[in-house]
């Protein structure tokens, strides 16, 4: 070599990058060992969360039957549109776009993308519940790679309920959990549908099934590449139930208060053991409106709406029972041995008591009067004497017993307490003690009595079988997909004997009302042995209606008509409350519609059809107008005030 | 002359032939898996493309290389027009002017200039006889280096242009730069970081840098890359998902996977056992180039080798570097496994290049 020490360097040098190169791509090695072995694990988990969705499917809730097995509420397949945000890149953009194509609300959208921002970036949103078959295909349309990514349309099975709002009360709605509801339930998610009312709610662990998932491929922008396999979790479907719901008595009954065009509610049990064949609430609404997710606009008008159709009367109205409260009166005084049955009053239409005179509803008087005439004319003034007799606490204890003034049990949440009033409630409630004067009020349904339509079902189901308060109850039979299995019948609430001799002096009164020469004699079936008592209760005192004039609506008395048969072998009981319905023939019209379906089905005849009288209370078969109101003389106002109408 | 080539022939360095084609299956493997869904029939051109860069091998391996080395001038001039020409005439992509249309491929005349710079400064330090190397030495061939660089910048491709710099540097150093020198080029690096940082980078590249330090800043855009980049490679795991198997790579949640990201693809269909593989193959290959620089009959020869090598090597750490979300996101190959035809070309001509110092190490 020429020079060899230049050599030398050359070789030294060389070695020292030979050295360099090997440590280099150790290092390399080291770190690749590092993140492919060490690290694996959570580099493995962030790949599969890259390109993996687990998508819910979500399950189907229960099928809800009536007792025969007739389909009442249903699923049907729906379309919900989501955004995963985890694709998006800009978000006002997505929502507009999908805005333009959908023709949904932006604002809306955004308010929903606002309520869920906490959650998990690769979670759908879902921004459209129930879309429209042209918005799926709008959107699929444009669903390309770089227009909307982060579009998710899904398929999902909603609630369908019956499209004429029947029994609408007794279902409820379903929709998504509140924050709340997450936080209170274990094993419930956000985005999860639960019932929000009614049945639905009550049961919706039992109608609740159990969701399903599936894994999907997805690339870099999110379009779905396939399923992964084996990673299907078929859903489950909640439990089908059978209600105890009939549904040609639930039809009977909301034809009859929708052909006579009133408001109100009713409640039909089978008093042997309180299963619940009628209940409604009118107005109702479509609860097919709350499946696909109540707008704002929907969801305003139901809660303004001065009819106020999400409210349940049926459990949720406390209204005075007006007449139909005196066979509580008459039982206890029976059962306290303050009278007999042949217990007689005078009543030359009104009497005095402590100072003040009290109207019987019959200004000419019904002379002298027996227990049972007293029921089947409704004569207050004999109740006055024999509630007077009494006392107030022993109309509290007796009514307590047969289900006034106590929740029913039903299952159905929210159900409101009515009042039978007590010295101690009052001394409890204003620090005064109770004035005898005020238990003549009381012993005909007025006064501080109130009670919901449900408890006076209770309460005629418990005077039909004898004393035994039966808890009102919606289920029958369910099946988990094993096949049917009756659901135990709840245990009654209470128990009370009662003499023989002294129920049927009652039953014989509630018989005449409808079968002698009573107050609803329109409610007679020939061999059926209807019992019956209409009642009529003041929305307002008289004094407060004449300021407020005479021609407003919503200040007609409301019509009652308690009910059951037959007489001697109950199998049907029951209450129809007709709001403003002025007396209670209204409601006795649809009482025997729906006693008429009841019995009609039962012997296999042709079920009636409901023909509404044509203009309800003036072409109704004209009772006697009965008793108008238990307020003193004194706050009557001057000419007519209650009274003018019953002349007609 | 039939003799000589025979003779020679047996002095060809089969098991570096044999570690080159081995990378470069395993990178058109790559390709075609990375490649399936979207540009299905994209790995036949890297067929092609390796066709002709077997014949570029071919012919650098044929002629003498100082034969080359005394044309070295006219080739850095050509290299240089091309650069210029490219600079007016190339066609753009991505926002850079990089391609001279050639009909049926484009050509990337900046995969070339490496061996047109390893072969001038070869050249000049090869014939420097004073001993040391002088300031003046290394101002002139830094010159020589610079030229090319700034060039390829303007286009820009900083990536490629950086990739110049090591050959400079290795030719520099084992052509005996002063360890004193050295010792001030690398302080003085140290001290212009700061002014360089502020003057001389871009806002995106500030940005590249930025994001490199932490990519949770820019979980879309660069920082995107080197996150994917890493759960690509650390997905995979020992054996890794198998061919075509890969998520990452096939559901293209890593941009460019046939191309500057192939190691993270080969890393996560792979895993780890295929990582040791490729970067034993491609420690093999640069260990044996050394050799060959070693063995080389004069320092011309040992200079060309190390100034194709270096620049070569580089390349492969940086881009092994950044396939595991080690190194920023730039836009640079992976040598011999990448898609890219100039690229493969360029590279295998290079290795003829060294071949052919080894192979006339005996020869006068």
């Amino acid at each position: 070599m020429k020079f060899p020490e230049e050599r030398q360097t050359l070789t030294r040098r060389i070695t020292v990058l030979r050295v360099a190169a090997v440590v280099l791509f150790g290092l390399l090695a080291v770190s690749f060992w590092f993140f492919q072995i060490i690290q694996h694990a959570k580099f493995q988990e962030m790949a599969e969360n890259n390109h993996q969705r687990e998508l819910p499917l979500r399950a189907p809730r229960g099928v809800l039957f009536d007792r025969h097995g007739r389909v009442l509420v249903e699923n049907r397949p729906s379309f919900n549109v989501s955004i995963v945000r985890l694709h998006t890149t800009n978000l006002d953009r997505t929502i507009h776009l999908l805005s333009a194509v959908t023709g949904v609300d932006e604002r809306r959208m955004q308010e929903v993308v606002a309520r869920h921002r906490n959650e998990p970036q690769y979670r759908p949103i879902v921004v459209i519940e129930d879309a429209t078959l042209a918005q799926v295909a709008a959107i699929t349309a444009r669903r390309l790679d770089f227009e909307l990514p982060d579009i998710l349309v899904q398929q999902v099975p909603t609630r369908q309920y019956p499209t004429d709002e029947l029994a609408a009360h007794v279902f409820g709605y379903v929709g998504e959990a509140t924050e709340a509801q997450v936080a209170a339930t274990t094993g419930l998610k956000s985005g999860d549908i639960v019932g929000q009312a009614g049945f639905e709610r009550a049961h919706n662990a039992m109608l609740m099934g159990k969701d399903g998932l599936r894994t999907v491929v997805v690339n870099s922008v999110g379009r779905e590449m396939g399923e992964l396999e084996g990673s299907r979790v078929e859903p489950a479907e909640g439990r089908r139930v059978r209600l105890t719901i009939d549904y040609d008595v639930q039809k009977a009954a909301e034809d009859g208060l929708n052909g006579l065009g009133f408001n109100g509610a009713a409640v039909v049990l089978d008093p042997r053991n309180g299963e619940v064949l009628a209940f409604t609430s009118r107005p109702a609404y479509d609860p097919n409106k709350f499946a696909g997710g109540v707008d704002r606009a929907t969801w305003a008008a139901l809660n303004t709406d001065e009819q106020r159709p999400l409210q349940n009367r049926a459990i949720q109205g406390r209204y005075s029972p007006g007449s139909t409260f005196k066979m509580a009166v008459a039982l206890a005084a029976l059962e306290e041995g303050i009278i007999t049955p042949d217990f007689k009053v005078h009543c030359s239409g009104g009497g005095n008591f402590y100072g003040r005179y009290f109207k019987c509803w019959r200004k000419e008087g019904h002379g002298t009067v027996d227990l049972r005439h007293a029921i089947e004319r409704s004569c207050d003034v004999f109740f006055y004497t024999v509630g007077n007799m009494l006392g107030v606490d022993r109309i509290h204890k007796w009514s307590t017993q047969l289900g006034l003034g106590v929740k029913s049990g039903i299952d159905l949440p929210n159900e409101v307490t009515g009042l039978v009033p007590s010295t101690k409630w009052k001394k409890e409630r204003t620090g005064e003690k109770w004035y005898a004067g005020e238990t003549i009020s009381v012993s005909i349904g007025q006064g501080q009595v109130s009670v919901t339509p449900v408890s006076l079902a209770v309460y005629i189901a418990t005077l039909a079988n004898g004393g035994t308060r039966v808890t009102p109850h919606l289920t029958k039979a369910e099946d988990d997909g094993t096949g049917w299995k009756d659901l135990p019948v709840p245990p009654p609430q209470s128990r009370v004997e009662m003499k023989p001799e002294m129920l049927h002096a009652i039953r014989d009164g509630m018989w005449m009302v409808v079968n002698a020469g009573g107050t609803a004699r329109l409610a007679q079936i020939p061999g059926k042995d209807v019992c019956g008592k209409t009642g009529t209760a003041q929305v307002i005192s008289n004094k407060g209606r004449a300021a407020a004039g005479m021609h407003r609506k919503d200040l007609r008395d409301n019509g009652w008509f308690v009910f059951f048969a037959p007489r001697d072998n109950p199998q049907i009981a029951g209450v129809v409350f007709a709001e403003h319905g002025e007396h209670g023939t209204a409601a006795a019209v649809v009482a025997k519609h729906v006693l008429q379906t009841f019995f009609a089905k039962q012997d296999h005849q042709p079920l009636p059809v409901f023909r509404a009288p044509n203009a309800p209370p003036e072409s109704a078969p004209q009772p006697e107008r009965e008793d108008q109101q238990a307020v003193p003389v004194a706050s009557l106002a001057p000419a007519g005030g209650a009274q003018a109408e019953p002349g007609r | 002359m039939n003799m000589l080539e025979r003779r020679l022939y047996f002095h060809v360095d089969w098991a570096l032939v044999v570690a080159l084609l081995a990378l470069c299956g395993m990178g058109i493997l790559m390709i075609f898996s990375a490649t399936q869904s979207t540009t299905p029939r994209l790995y036949i051109s890297q067929f092609y493309a390796l066709g002709l860069g077997a014949v570029a091998l071919v012919v650098m391996l044929a002629v003498d290389y100082r034969t080359l080395a005394d044309r070295s001038h006219l080739i850095y001039i050509g290299v240089v027009c091309l650069l210029i020409y490219v600079l007016f005439f190339g066609v753009i992509r991505g926002g850079a002017r990089r391609w001279i249309p050639l009909g049926v491929f484009n050509l990337q005349p900046s995969e070339f200039a490496r061996i047109a710079v390893a072969l001038v400064l070869a050249k000049y330090f090869g014939e420097n006889r004073r001993g040391n190397l002088s300031l003046a030495d290394l101002a002139i061939a830094g010159g020589l280096a610079l030229l090319p660089v700034l060039l390829i910048m303007r286009q820009p491709d900083l990536g490629t242009a950086v990739t110049v710099i090591p050959i400079y540097l290795a030719i520099a150093y084992v052509a005996g730069l002063p360890t004193r020198i050295l010792a001030v080029a690398a302080i003085v690096a140290v001290l212009a970081a700061p002014v360089a940082w502020k003057f001389v980078l871009k806002d995106y590249q500030r940005q590249r840098v930025l994001t490199f330090v932490d990519p949770s800043k820019d979980t879309r855009g660069a920082g995107y890359q080197q996150i994917q980049a890493r759960i690509t490679t650390g997905s995979g795991g020992l054996w890794g998902k198998g061919f075509m198997k890969g998520t990452q790579g096939q559901l293209r949640f890593l941009p460019v996977a046939h191309n500057d990201f192939i190691f993270s693809v080969w890393g996560e269909e792979q895993g780890f056992a295929g990582v040791i593989v490729a970067l034993g193959l491609y420690l093999f290959v640069i260990l044996r180039s050394l050799d060959a620089a070693r063995l080389a009959k004069d320092r011309l020869g040992a200079y060309l080798v190390l100034g194709i090598l270096a620049g070569f090597t580089f390349q492969v750490l940086y881009n092994v570097s950044m396939s595991a979300g080690l190194a920023p996101v730039k836009g640079l190959t992976l040598p011999l496994m990448s898609y890219g035809g100039s690229s493969l070309i360029a590279t295998l001509a290079g290795f003829g290049l060294i071949l052919n110092v080894r192979m006339r190490r005996f020869t006068n």
